[in-house]
C-alpha cells in the first residue's frame, strides 16, 4: 500500500515537479537535444561506450532504441508505458542499483516518446566515430567562432562611456531598467585603486581627483595606475591563482621548496608591467623552451624569461622528488595535474574529466585527453623521467661558468690528492704490518691479500679473517692508523671548504624542456590506466575544437625539439581559437565586478549556464584580439566605462528582476581578497615594502605554535627548533605576493582570508565571513602591530588637534573626510578611550605607547576592521 | 495525526527539552496558520533559533565524515560468499574508478565479523569499541550513490548533489534552525591535522546561502581557535569600547548598503567573536573535563588522542547548544586503494575508541535522544582487488554503510543489504537524496525550510530529486499520508 501510494506520489511528481519540463514545454522534444544528454550521462557506459554493449542495446542513436537489444525494442513511439526503456527506468531497474535519473528527466523520455520519438535531423548510417559528436555538441555557442557583434542602439546614448556599455544597458532597458547613479569620485577612485593595484588611494591624491578639473581626469588617473609597478603584482597575481603558483612541490607531506619557482612569479609580474600581448605572454609559457636552442646557455635576459615562462607548466604538485613516491603513479599524476592547469586556464574545459573515459557531459572523447597528453609527452616522459631537480637549468654565464668548472676541477684534484695519501698510507700500513708476521706466511699473505676476493681459495680466505690488516682500505685504515688519518682528513677538509666557498652561487630556471632527439609515443590508456596501454595517439587540439585540416607534426623538422607544444600555442594564439580568448577576457571580467559573465570562469561546457551577454562577451574577445591582446587596453575600456562608475546600492526595481545582479544594474560590494588586506594594512601603516622580485619571504610554523608566521626556523638534526625564528628585517613588510607559498603552510592571516589552496590551482576565489576573521581583526599581533604604526604615523602627520587626527585617520581608511557627526562621534571615543587607558595603567611601563597614540591606535583598529574598509564599493 | 505525533512528542520530552522544541511547541499553531513567506532580498538573517514546522526528533548533529571511503565489506558488511570466493574471478559487472592496477580478483581480508551486542549486529574485529556501541546504532549497509570519485561523492553526500557550488549540509541546518547558542558558531567544522580535507573549504561552504551560515572552522591543534585572547593591552572594557565604536560605523554604513547580506553577517561576525572569546575558551578547555572521560575517549594515548580530543570537543559543543558540527577524518585517511592489510588497522584504531566514547557519553548525558550522530563516508569500497602487489580496493559508490546513532533513528538496527560479494546495494538502497529526506524529516523541516531563493529558481537541500524518507530506520516514521 505503502509503496502503491509512493509510486502515484512519484508520478505526481513527475506531472508537477519537473526541473526542466515546465520550461520546455512549448517547443516540441527531439532526441538530440533533449534525451541524447540523458541517455549518455545515465546509460551509455553499458550501452554503447564499452566494447562489449549490454543486452545488444546500443542507446547512442534514436533509431538503436526502436531497434533495441536482446529483450526487444526499447521504445514504441507514441506509448511510453509500452517503451521498455521508459519501463525499466520508471522501475528503478536502471540504471543498475539505485536509479539517479530525476522525476524530471524521466518524464522528459515520457513525453518524448509520447510525442513520436523525433529527431531533429536523419541520424547516420554508421556510428563509425564510437564517440561521434552530435549536432548540437558542434553548436554549442563557446565552440563557435568569435564574432564582432556591433554594439546594439539603446534608449538613452548619453549614458554611453565606452562600447562595452552599450551591450548592458541594451539589455537593461529590455528589461525596463537601466544603468544605476554614478558614484560620486571617491569611490569611483578607491574602487579603482583597489582593484588595479590593491592599495587604498592616499588622501592627496583622493583630493587631487575629486578637485581636477580637467575633462579627461579618469583616464589619466587609470593610465597613472596602470604603469604603477604595483599594478602587476596586483594583477599578476590573478594569474598566478589559475597557474597554481607554489614555492613547494606538494604532493607529499615532505612538500619539499622550489627554490627557483620565485623567477616564474616574477616573470609573470613583469610580463604584466610591460603590458606583454597575451599572444606572446601563452606561447612562451607554453613553448618558451621551444623557441630556443638547447642547452639553454648564455641567454639573453629575453631568451632566459621564454624559459622562465614555461614555469607555467611546472606549476603542479610534482611528488616525483619527494621520497617513497610510486613512479609511476606520482609521474603520471604531474601530467594530469599539468593538463588540468592547462586546460581550465586557457580553454575553459575540464578535460581532466575525460583521463578515463568520455567526458560525461562535454564532447570530449577518451583520446581527445590522451591529444592533449600528447603536446606534453615529450617533455613530461613518464618511461624516462626527469625528477624535479633533474629539471633545473643552469643560467650561469660563461666566466661564472668557467670558476664554477675551475673549482669542480680543484675540488676534483683535492680528493684525488687526499686519495693518494691515503693510498700511500694503506700501503705503508701493510707493508709494516706484513713484516711483523712470521715469513713463512708473508709471502701466502701477500698473494691473499693481492687476489680478488671472489678468486680467493680456502686457505686465502682463512688468513684474511686472521689478520684483518690484510683488509684494510681507504675507509677502514682509520682503525689503524688513526692519528694520521685524522690529520690527512683535517688537511684535506680545509681545503675542501676553502674551494667550495669560492664556487658561486647556483643560479637555476625551474622550466619545462624536451630532451632533443627522443620522441617518446603517446598510447591511450584504457579506463585511465597507464597499465592498460592501448593505441598510439597523435598530438593535436580536441576534436570538437580542430579546424579543418588543422594538424600538430609530431616531430619538427624544422626544430631540435618536437615542436608539438610551439604548434599548439600558436594555433591556440592564432586569432581562431574560440575558447582561449573569450576564457581569458571572461576571467579579467570577473576581476573587475566579481562575476565572469560567464560565471564558470573555468567550465565554458554543455553544463555551464552560458554568459549573461553572450554578444558583450564576443565582442570583447574580438576586440582584445584586434588591439594586439593587450590587457591594459582592455582595463582602460572597462574601467572607464559608465558600469564602472555605476553605485552599488541595490534598486527595487532591480532586485525583482535581478537579484544576482548579472545584468550589472548596479556595482558589486566586494570583500577584500587576503593579499589586499595585509597589504592595505602595511600601507596605511606606512610600513609597505615596495622591493619587488627575487627569493620570497620564508614562512614557517611558529615555535609556540600560533600557526605559520614569516621567519626561518632553524632546526637541529632531530627535527627541534633549536633557535628561534630569525630576524627576517624589512622583509616582513613585502607586499603578499613576495610570501613563499608553501602549500602546506598557509600564512595564518592570509588563510583565514580565503587564500587559495593549490591542488593543483584555483578558478575563483571565495569570500568568507566568519567569526575567526573577526577575532584577527581584534586580536592578532600582526593587526595591533599595524594599528600602532598607522596611529604613529596619523600623529606625525596630523596637527596636534583630535579631530585633526580622527580626520586624518577617517580619510586615509575610507578615502572620504568624515561627517561632522562622524568626527563628534570619533572624537568622543578618542577622549573616552584616552582618560580609561590613563586611569587603567598606573605607572607607563617603558616601551608602551602613551595614551593619547594607545587611543588612537585603537580608533585605528576600529576603521580597520570596519565594513567600510574591508568592503570596496 | 497532528496531535498523535504532538503528544508523543510531548511524552517523550519530561527531561531535557531543548529550546527549539520548546519554540515549536509554543510557534506551531501560529506557524501552520501563517506559513513561511519566500525570503524577500531585504530580509536579515540571524542565528536565533528557529522552530521546524514539524516535531523534531533531532535538534542537534554530530557528522564524523570519514573521507576516502571505508571499506564496507572488511568493517559492516561480513559476506561469506566473498570468504568463499577469496582470490576467485569476479565477473559481474563491475566500475572501476579508472585509477590503475585493477584486478578482477575478489579479495576477502583477513579480519573476522562477529556478533555485538544485544541486537547482535555483525561488526568487524577491527572496530571492537564501536561494537560496544552496537546497541546504540543503526547501520545502513545500502548506501548508494552510483558515483565513484571523491569530489563527486562528497558534494552528494555533503551538499545534496554531485554538482558543485551548493550549500553544505551544515548550512541548511544553521539557515532553516538558527542555534541554540548565540555565542559560538552554529555550524563548527573540526579539521584533521593533517590536511584539509578534499574539497577543502567547499565541504563547509554556504554557497548562496547568506554567508553568515557558513562552517567555521576549529584548528587541528591549539591554539584551536586562532587570536581567541586579545593583547594585555586590550582586555575587558578597552576591548569593548573599541568593538561599540565599531558597530556604529558599521550601522551606519550598512543603512547605506541595504540588503547586502555579507556586511550584516560580518557585523554579526564582531558580535559573535566577542563572546567567543569567552565562550570558545571554555567551550574548547577539554581540561574541564574529568581523567575518567579522557581515558574514555582516548586522549591518554598518543595513537587515539588527537581523534578522541576532536569527538570531546564535539560533545562540548553539542552539549553548549552548537547546532552541527562536523569531524572530518585525515586527508583520505579511508582511501585503502594499496597496503590495505597494514593501513586500515591503523585508521581503525585512531578512530574506533573516540567514536564510541562519544555516543556513549552523549547517551550518558542524556544528549544522545536529540542529538543524530553520523558516521561515515563519501563511498565505499570494490569487494575487488587493487594492485595485486600492494592489496587495495577501489572505490565503490554503488554499496557502502554508514552509521547513525540517536536523534530519533532506531537503535540496534540493521537496514538494507549489499549482493552477495558486497559491491552493490541491492536491499532497501538508500541514495545521497534518501538521506538528506529523512535528515530534514528528523529535524522536523519541511522542503520550503530548507529552502532558498534564488534568480534562477528555489534552491534546497534535496533539489528537486527524488529522495525518500526512510521510514524503517525510524523511531517515529512520517504516517502515511
Amino acid at each position: 500500500m505503502q509503496r502503491l501510494l509512493q509510486l502515484f506520489l512519484v508520478g505526481v511528481l513527475f506531472l508537477i515537479a519537473s526541473e526542466r519540463t515546465r520550461a520546455d514545454e512549448s517547443r516540441s522534444l527531439r532526441f538530440e537535444a533533449d534525451v541524447r544528454p540523458i541517455l549518455k550521462a545515465h546509460c551509455w557506459q553499458c550501452h554503447g561506450e564499452e566494447e562489449d554493449v549490454k543486452g545488444g542495446f546500443d542507446a547512442r542513436l534514436a533509431r538503436l532504441l526502436l531497434k533495441g537489444g536482446e529483450s526487444g525494442p526499447a521504445i514504441v513511439p507514441g506509448q511510453h508505458t509500452e517503451s521498455l526503456l521508459y519501463k525499466r527506468v520508471v522501475s528503478g531497474e536502471m540504471p543498475p542499483g539505485k536509479k539517479q535519473i530525476s522525476a524530471g528527466e524521466i518524464s522528459l523520455l515520457a513525453r518524448w516518446i509520447d510525442s513520436g520519438a523525433a529527431t531533429a535531423r536523419p541520424e547516420p548510417e554508421t556510428l563509425l566515430a564510437r564517440e561521434a559528436f552530435t549536432e548540437e555538441e558542434r553548436q554549442h555557442w563557446s565552440f563557435q567562432p568569435i564574432r564582432r557583434p556591433t554594439p546594439p542602439n539603446v534608449k538613452q546614448p548619453g549614458r554611453l562611456r565606452t562600447p562595452v556599455d552599450a551591450f548592458l544597458l541594451a539589455r537593461l532597458e529590455s528589461q525596463g531598467a537601466s544603468f544605476g547613479p554614478e558614484a560620486d569620485k571617491r569611490k569611483w577612485i578607491r574602487r579603482l585603486y583597489f582593484n588595479l593595484i590593491g592599495l587604498p588611494p592616499a588622501p592627496d591624491v583622493v583630493e587631487a581627483f575629486v578637485t581636477a578639473e580637467f575633462p579627461d581626469a579618469h583616464e589619466r588617473l587609470v593610465d597613472e595606475l596602470l604603469s604603477s609597478p604595483r599594478y602587476g603584482e596586483r594583477w599578476g597575481r590573478h594569474w598566478l591563482d589559475v597557474t597554481g603558483y607554489a614555492d613547494s612541490d606538494g604532493y607529499t607531506g615532505a612538500d619539499v621548496v622550489r627554490k627557483w619557482a620565485y623567477k616564474y612569479r616574477d616573470y609573470v609580474i613583469r610580463s604584466f608591467n610591460s603590458d606583454k600581448a597575451w599572444s606572446e605572454f601563452l606561447v612562451e609559457q607554453l613553448a618558451g623552451d621551444e623557441l630556443l636552442t638547447p642547452p639553454y646557455q648564455d641567454l639573453t635576459p629575453e631568451e632566459a624569461d621564454r624559459l622562465i615562462a614555461t614555469g607555467f607548466l611546472r606549476m603542479g604538485p610534482d611528488g616525483t622528488g619527494g621520497p617513497n613516491a610510486d613512479q609511476s603513479v606520482a609521474r603520471n599524476q604531474v601530467i594530469a595535474e599539468t593538463i588540468k592547469i592547462v586546460s581550465t586556464s586557457l580553454l575553459g574545459l575540464s578535460v581532466g574529466c575525460a583521463q578515463c573515459h568520455p567526458h560525461r557531459y562535454d564532447p570530449i572523447t577518451h583520446a581527445d585527453y590522451h591529444r592533449i597528453r600528447a603536446l606534453l609527452e615529450p617533455a613530461y616522459d613518464w618511461k624516462s623521467w626527469r625528477a624535479p631537480n633533474a629539471r633545473l637549468v643552469s643560467q650561469w654565464p660563461p666566466d661564472i661558468r668557467r670558476r664554477a668548472v675551475a673549482v669542480d676541477k680543484e675540488l676534483q684534484d683535492i680528493s684525488q690528492q687526499r686519495n693518494g695519501e691515503l693510498d700511500a698510507l694503506v700501503r705503508e700500513t701493510l707493508a709494516q704490518e706484513l713484516a711483523k708476521l712470521p715469513a713463512e706466511i708473508q709471502s701466502r699473505a701477500k698473494a691473499a691479500r693481492e687476489t680478488p676476493a671472489a678468486k680467493r681459495n680456502g686457505e686465502q680466505q682463512t688468513l684474511l679473517k686472521e689478520y684483518p690488516f690484510l683488509s684494510i682500505g681507504r675507509d677502514t685504515i682509520q682503525q689503524f692508523v688513526p692519528d694520521q688519518v685524522t690529520m690527512i682528513a683535517k688537511k684535506w677538509d680545509e681545503r675542501t671548504a676553502a674551494a667550495k666557498k669560492k664556487r658561486p652561487a647556483d643560479d637555476d630556471v625551474m622550466c619545462l624542456s624536451e630532451v632533443p632527439g627522443t620522441v617518446p609515443s603517446t598510447l591511450l590508456f584504457s579506463r585511465g590506466d597507464f597499465n592498460q596501454p592501448r593505441q598510439e595517439i597523435a598530438p593535436g587540439e580536441l576534436s570538437v575544437l580542430n579546424p579543418p585540416g588543422f594538424t600538430i607534426l609530431p616531430n619538427d623538422p624544422q626544430l631540435p625539439t618536437t615542436g608539438r607544444r610551439l604548434a599548439y600555442a600558436r594555433h591556440l594564439t592564432s586569432g581562431r581559437h574560440p575558447l582561449v580568448t573569450r576564457v581569458l577576457v571572461n576571467r579579467f571580467w570577473m576581476h573587475h565586478f566579481g562575476h565572469g559573465l560567464v560565471v564558470t570562469p573555468t567550465d565554458f561546457g554543455m553544463r555551464s549556464e552560458g554568459p549573461s551577454h553572450p554578444e558583450l562577451l564576443d565582442w570583447i574577445a574580438a576586440d582584445f584580439m584586434r588591439g594586439g591582446w593587450e590587457l591594459k587596453r582592455l582595463h582602460r575600456m572597462i574601467v572607464t566605462a559608465a558600469v564602472y562608475r555605476q553605485v552599488s546600492t541595490r534598486r527595487q526595481e532591480l532586485e525583482a528582476i535581478d537579484p544576482e545582479n548579472r545584468l550589472l544594474g548596479r556595482m558589486h560590494v566586494r570583500r577584500l581578497e587576503a593579499e589586499t588586506l595585509r597589504d592595505s594594512l602595511l600601507a596605511l601603516g606606512g610600513q609597505l615594502s615596495s622591493k619587488m622580485y627575487g627569493d620570497p619571504v620564508p614562512v614557517s610554523p611558529d615555535v609556540s605554535g600560533q600557526g605559520i608566521i614569516l621567519s626561518v626556523n632553524r632546526f637541529n638534526s632531530a627535527g627541534q627548533v633549536v633557535r628561534g625564528p630569525t630576524d627576517l628585517g624589512e622583509e616582513v613588510f613585502r607586499r603578499t605576493v613576495y610570501i613563499q607559498v608553501r602549500r602546506s603552510m598557509p600564512l595564518g592571516m592570509l588563510e583565514l582570508f580565503d587564500l587559495p589552496a593549490m591542488t593543483p590551482n584555483c578558478e575563483r576565489r571565495a569570500s568568507s565571513t566568519v567569526a575567526p576573521q573577526a577575532l584577527l581583526m581584534m586580536n592578532n599581533p600582526l593587526v595591533v602591530r599595524e594599528t600602532l604604526a598607522f596611529a604613529t604615523r596619523v600623529r606625525r602627520e596630523a596637527d596636534a588637534g583630535l579631530a585633526a587626527q580622527f580626520q586624518l585617520a577617517w580619510r586615509l581608511a575610507f578615502g572620504r573626510p568624515p561627517l561632522a557627526r562622524e568626527v563628534r562621534a570619533g572624537v568622543k571615543f578618542l577622549n573616552a578611550q584616552a582618560n580609561a587607558v590613563r586611569a587603567a595603567s598606573g605607572k607607563p611601563e617603558t616601551g608602551t605607547p602613551d595614551p593619547a597614540t594607545s587611543s588612537l591606535a585603537h580608533l585605528c583598529q576600529a576603521l580597520l576592521s570596519s565594513n567600510a574598509f574591508l568592503y570596496v564599493d | 495525526m497532528l496531535h498523535g505525533t504532538r503528544r508523543h512528542f510531548i511524552s517523550q520530552q519530561v527531561f531535557g527539552l531543548g529550546s527549539l522544541a520548546m519554540a515549536w511547541l509554543l510557534n506551531q499553531d501560529n506557524l501552520l496558520a501563517d506559513p513561511t513567506k519566500p525570503e524577500l532580498e531585504s530580509r536579515a538573517f540571524d542565528l536565533k533559533p528557529r522552530p521546524p514546522v514539524r516535531a523534531p526528533q533531532a535538534t542537534a548533529m554530530i557528522s564524523m565524515f570519514m573521507q576516502g571511503g571505508p571499506s564496507q565489506v572488511d568493517l559492516f558488511d561480513p559476506k561469506p560468499e566473498l570468504k568463499r570466493r577469496h582470490l576467485q574471478d569476479y565477473i559481474g559487472d563491475i566500475h572501476y574508478d579508472a585509477v590503475g592496477q585493477a584486478s578482477t580478483k575478489l579479495f576477502s581480508g583477513p579480519w573476522q565479523f562477529s556478533k555485538r551486542g544485544e541486537c547482535g549486529m555483525e561488526l568487524t574485529e577491527l572496530l571492537p569499541q564501536m561494537g560496544r556501541i552496537a546497541d546504540d546504532i543503526c547501520l545502513i549497509r545500502s548506501m548508494h550513490t552510483g558515483i565513484s570519485g571523491h569530489e563527486p561523492s562528497i558534494r552528494a553526500m555533503n551538499t545534496g548533489r554531485f554538482l558543485q557550488g551548493r550549500p553544505s549540509l551544515g548550512s541548511w541546518l544553521v539557515y532553516a534552525l538558527g542555534s541554540e547558542n548565540q555565542d559560538l558558531p552554529a555550524f563548527m567544522v573540526l579539521r584533521d591535522p593533517t590536511g584539509t580535507p578534499v574539497l577543502s573549504v567547499e565541504n563547509w561552504q554556504n554557497a548562496w546561502l547568506p554567508s553568515i551560515f557558513q562552517g567555521t572552522v576549529v584548528r587541528p591543534q591549539e591554539p584551536r581557535i586562532a587570536n581567541l585572547d586579545p593583547p594585555v593591552s586590550l582586555r575587558g572594557a578597552t576591548q569593548r569600547r573599541i568593538l561599540s565604536y565599531l558597530q556604529g560605523i558599521n550601522r551606519d554604513h550598512f543603512e547605506r548598503h541595504p540588503g547586502e547580506h555579507d556586511l550584516a553577517a560580518r557585523m554579526q561576525s564582531y558580535d559573535m567573536a566577542a563572546r567567543m572569546q569567552v565562550a570558545a575558551k571554555e567551550a574548547l578547555d577539554i581540561s574541564q573535563e574529568t581523567a575518567w572521560t579522557h581515558k574514555l575517549y582516548g586522549i591518554d594515548d598518543a595513537v587515539t588522542r588527537d581523534y578522541g580530543t576532536r569527538c570531546l570537543i564535539a560533545r562540548r559543543l553539542i552539549e553548549r547548544g552548537v547546532r552541527f558540527v562536523q569531524i572530518f577524518s585525515g586527508n583520505q585517511h579511508w582511501d585503502h586503494h594499496s597496503g590495505i592489510v597494514k593501513s586500515l588497522p591503523e585508521v581503525c584504531r585512531k578512530t574506533d575508541k573516540p567514536t564510541a566514547a562519544l555516543v556513549m557519553d552523549l547517551k550518558r548525558r542524556g544528549l544522545l535522544d536529540k542529538t543524530l550522530v553520523h558516521w561515515g563516508g563519501e563511498m565505499g569500497r570494490l569487494p575487488v582487488i587493487q594492485n595485486e602487489k600492494n592489496i587495495g580496493r577501489d572505490h565503490n559508490g554503488r554499496g557502502f554503510s554508514m552509521w547513525l546513532a540517536g536523534g530519533g533513528v532506531k537503535a540496534g538496527w540493521v537496514h538494507g543489504a549489499t549482493d552477495e560479494v558486497g559491491h552493490k546495494a541491492v536491499e532497501d538502497v538508500v541514495n545521497h537524496y534518501d538521506y538528506h529526506a529523512t535528515l530534514l524529516y528528523l529535524f522536523g523541516l519541511d522542503s520550503q525550510q530548507a529552502s532558498f531563493t534564488r534568480a534562477n529558481g528555489t534552491g534546497s537541500l534535496i533539489d528537486g530529486q527524488p529522495g525518500q524518507v526512510v521510514a524503517p530506520i525510524l523511531q517515529h516514521p512520517p504516517p502515511l499520508t
